[in-house]
């Protein structure tokens, strides 16, 4: 019995740690977005650094708490569900370290005057990775809030895509000065960090189907 | 010869074994919060106490239904109870042992000519009616508790699930102690009158002849739960509704309630001393009070919850057990009066009271009962060190093949 309440513990705070790390992760790309935007390299090479260190660290955790739910049969009836929620939050750490080794590698030329833009849009699709936070942390404690929470990840997801639509919208039709291969890079960068949001949401569409079944 | 006799019973508690402990720990298992193993070693062990110490209260009311007198008798309506449970064992279907013995045993009034007691049938059949009932009650009752404490308490799932899983351990060895205790008046019932062993002086406790018999009782029914009743378990807990494991705890505890109930005579002096009804101490149909516990849980959670098709399919089976025991009973009766020569029982003058009625054992039958017991003992903790030394070999290779998976992984 002492031995599996000690696993218990441990796979709380695993689980605790994994969503610690999602949560760094998201300040640390807004971080190195700002610094790669305000042209600081150095800044933005340690968030690169930092980033990587923990999704190197959120991977080990995703399976160390898979591990341990198989092996201790831990949460028999919901444990599919929970890996695959643990898998989406960890997609979401692999885009971010991803697309802020794509800034990294292809040095995309953004207008300073897209600057601002670049930071809402980063901002929001930021916000809704980091409502889907609390709630994830809910469907553990009190899965009758889960929903309610959600609703704001819903709602910054939305405010991503007509970011994005805007910036692309002034990109294609009002910068002239800009050629069609820096205008498809800005596009393709401006997708990659729209990604985020999408990911939140399927994310949140998962979360809300378990928090249901659990609470029936 | 009479050591044979006891092999008709012995198949009966194999059958309730292989049967009735799906209703323990069915739900635990079907929900897949326990394993099988866990399962069936935990209430191996419980059905075996209960049965020991607590296992007397409920066989007198088998005797009083209808006392089968010939030791020919005791073993023809044990194998015909034991075939009917086997039988609808094999196709899944979770039946009462308290029925198709009750059926048997009518089955032998019948053929015998002798009365069958309608005060005692009906306190009988009335509980299969007041056993579901009063589970189903139980079970909305502690759905609600569990559900609200949930609820209040803000508790990690992880941590509520673990603490659910303690729960139904602890709930499924009550279950199965209070099944050990209420049943085995089902498979021993109706040899007690037939045995009188010496007692049986173990050094710290003794056993009495009954004792003895309820030992062998509940180590038949320990291996048929160890070597039959997964199927029974995964569709009890399965199949009839899709149990959470707080579902699967309430269920397990307010079956095993309902058990201690009616086979606990010290609750029932309490309820004659508080100025109440004494509780009848009646082996219940584990069967349907499980049922009764589950449609609780269904009809507090939503009507469209319950699989309503396989819960008639069951209720069926209850109908259909004792008719089908009652018919075997008769015809082997007559098959064995007949053909082995073989006394199976008399009718009872009305003024001679069944208790009179006893076939002692000599000196011989103890001794070999005494070796037999002993055998069985030494097999059984033989047994155990060999599960725990391959436990161990397998929880030793697979944290070498967990150290591999990490190094490389590094």
């Amino acid at each position: 019995m002492a031995l599996f309440t000690r696993t218990t513990r441990n796979l709380i705070l695993k689980i605790d740690e994994f969503f610690d790390n999602i949560e760094i992760g998201l300040v640390v790309f807004r971080e190195g977005i700002k610094s790669y935007l305000e042209k600081d390299h150095e800044v933005f090479l340690r968030h690169i650094q930092k980033l990587e260190t923990l999704e190197s660290n959120a991977d080990k955790l995703q399976r160390l708490i898979e591990n341990e739910m198989i092996t201790h049969s831990i949460l028999p009836q919901h444990r599919e569900e929970v890996v695959m929620l643990i898998d989406a939050l960890d997609e979401i750490m692999d885009v971010l370290k991803k697309s802020l080794d794509e800034f990294n590698i292809e040095l995309p030329e953004i207008p300073e005057s897209l600057n601002k833009h670049f930071i809402n849009l980063t901002d929001a699709s930021l916000s809704a990775a980091e409502e889907l936070m609390p709630a994830a942390r809910a469907y553990f404690r009190a899965p009758h809030t889960v929903r309610e929470k959600l609703l704001k990840v819903y709602y910054y997801e939305s405010e991503t895509d007509k970011i994005s639509r805007n910036i692309k919208t002034t990109i294609f039709h009002e910068m002239n000065d800009l050629d069609l291969a820096a205008k498809a890079h800005l596009r393709y960068i401006i997708h990659h960090v729209e990604n985020i949001s999408d990911l939140a949401q399927k994310a949140a569409d998962r979360l809300s189907v378990m928090s249901i079944k659990l609470d029936m | 010869m009479i050591l044979f006799f006891l092999t008709s019973g012995l198949f009966l508690g194999w059958s309730l074994g292989a049967n009735d402990a799906s209703n323990v720990f069915g739900s635990a298992v079907g929900s897949r919060m326990i394993s099988f193993r866990k399962a069936a070693i935990i209430s191996s062990i419980a059905v075996i106490f209960g049965a020991v110490i607590q296992g007397s209260g409920a066989s007198q009311t088998l005797g009083d239904l209808g006392a089968v007198n010939a030791l020919g008798g005791s073993f023809t309506v044990a194998l015909a109870a034991a075939v009917t449970v086997f039988a609808m064992t094999r196709f899944s279907l979770p039946v009462s042992t308290t029925q198709a013995v009750v059926g048997a045993i009518i089955g032998w009034n019948f053929f015998t000519g002798n009365k069958t007691d309608s005060a005692t049938l009906i306190k009988i059949v009335s509980t299969w009616v007041t056993g579901p009932v009063i589970g189903a009650l139980f079970a909305i009752i502690l759905f609600r508790m569990i559900s609200l404490l949930k609820k209040k308490s803000n508790i990690h799932l992880i941590k509520f699930e673990s603490r659910i899983r303690t729960g139904l351990l602890l709930a499924g060895a009550f279950g199965a102690y209070s099944l050990g205790a209420n049943n085995i008046a089902n498979v021993m019932g109706v040899f007690v009158p037939a045995f009188n062993l010496q007692e049986l002086d173990l050094g710290f406790f003794s056993l009495s002849s009954n004792q003895q018999l309820f030992l062998f009782g509940g180590i038949a029914i320990a291996a048929g739960i160890i070597s039959y009743s997964k199927r029974v378990m995964q569709t009890v807990g399965a199949n009839i509704m899709q149990l959470s494991a707080e579902a699967a705890l309430v269920v397990v505890l307010a079956h095993s309630l309902v058990l201690f109930i009616f086979s606990s005579s010290s609750l029932s002096a309490m309820f004659t001393k508080a100025g109440l009804p004494a509780i009848p101490m009646v082996p219940v149909s584990s069967t349907q009070v499980i049922l009764g516990c589950i449609i609780g849980i269904g009809l507090y959670r939503g009507v469209h919850n319950i699989n309503f098709r396989l819960a008639g399919e069951i209720a069926l089976g209850w109908i259909i057990t004792p008719v089908i025991s009652g018919v075997i009973s008769f015809f082997s009766l007559f098959f064995v009066k007949n053909i082995f020569s073989i006394n199976v029982g008399n009718k009872v003058p009305d003024n001679i009271a069944s208790d009179n009625i006893q076939i002692i054992a000599d000196e011989n039958i103890s001794l070999i009962f005494r070796h037999l017991l002993s055998g069985v003992i030494i097999i059984l903790i033989v047994a155990f060190i060999l599960y725990i030394l391959l436990e161990n070999k397998k929880a030793r290779e697979m944290k070498k093949s967990e150290e591999k998976f990490w190094h490389s992984i590094k």
